[in-house]
């Protein structure tokens, strides 16, 4: 998605094997946007970008971690700053659950406030 | 010579705050070398999480929102 090599970034069907081999999910979008649809995984936390900085010690280093968004933008900037303050098992989820969505892979929620858009920017914390 | 840098990848807030820059040095006749940051990667290498950012001689000055045309000018000021 983004043109960087900071961070190793990963599509919505390799964060799938990820997700079985035990990573967590750290999903950075904001509180409203997660009550309206949510990623169904077992290992998943709700850290919004707006709060990353005061929160991101809630993140623990020893486990695979795979930072997701709606769109894959909001995400990468995190994991960016994980891997600054010296996260190593991170990797970002390009294009966020819009696409997570279009491949059909579970969710909880309404599912056509993502549907059309691949958009990270409508809300607050990304731009 | 002042370095005034606006990130953000591009959004309309980002916009706003890169006119708004502008506009402040119009109105303080103040001469300036202004960047726009829209590579991630550098946006990355600055901590950066939420934008626009507003940065004045490498320091981050106002992040997360649209800077106004009077803060600028008071960041000018000092």
């Amino acid at each position: 998605m983004e043109n960087q090599t900071l961070v190793k970034e990963i599509c919505p069907t390799t964060t799938q094997e990820w997700v079985k081999k035990g990573a967590l999910l750290v999903d950075v979008r904001e509180k409203d946007e997660v009550a309206e649809l949510a990623y169904d995984v077992p290992n998943i936390i709700n850290i919004p970008l707006s709060e990353f900085e005061e929160r991101f010690n809630e993140i623990p280093k020893d486990k695979d971690l795979v930072m997701v968004c709606k769109g894959g933008g909001r995400s990468l900037r995190a994991a960016g700053f994980l891997v600054n303050h010296g996260y190593t098992n991170v990797v970002n989820m390009q294009h966020g659950i819009a696409r997570w969505v279009q491949k059909g892979f579970p969710t909880k929620g309404n599912t056509s406030v993502v549907t059309g858009s691949d958009s990270c920017c409508s809300t607050s914390g990304c731009c | 010579m002042t370095e005034i840098k606006v990130l953000g990848p591009g959004c309309p807030k980002c916009k706003t705050t890169y006119s708004n820059v502008l506009e402040a040095l119009k109105q303080t006749n103040t001469e300036a070398n202004v960047v726009k940051v829209e590579d991630i990667e550098e946006m990355m290498k600055y901590n950066i999480l939420t934008t626009p950012v507003l940065m004045v001689d490498e320091q981050i000055k106002i992040k997360g929102r649209i800077a106004q045309v009077n803060e600028i000018v008071e960041l000018l000021k000092k």
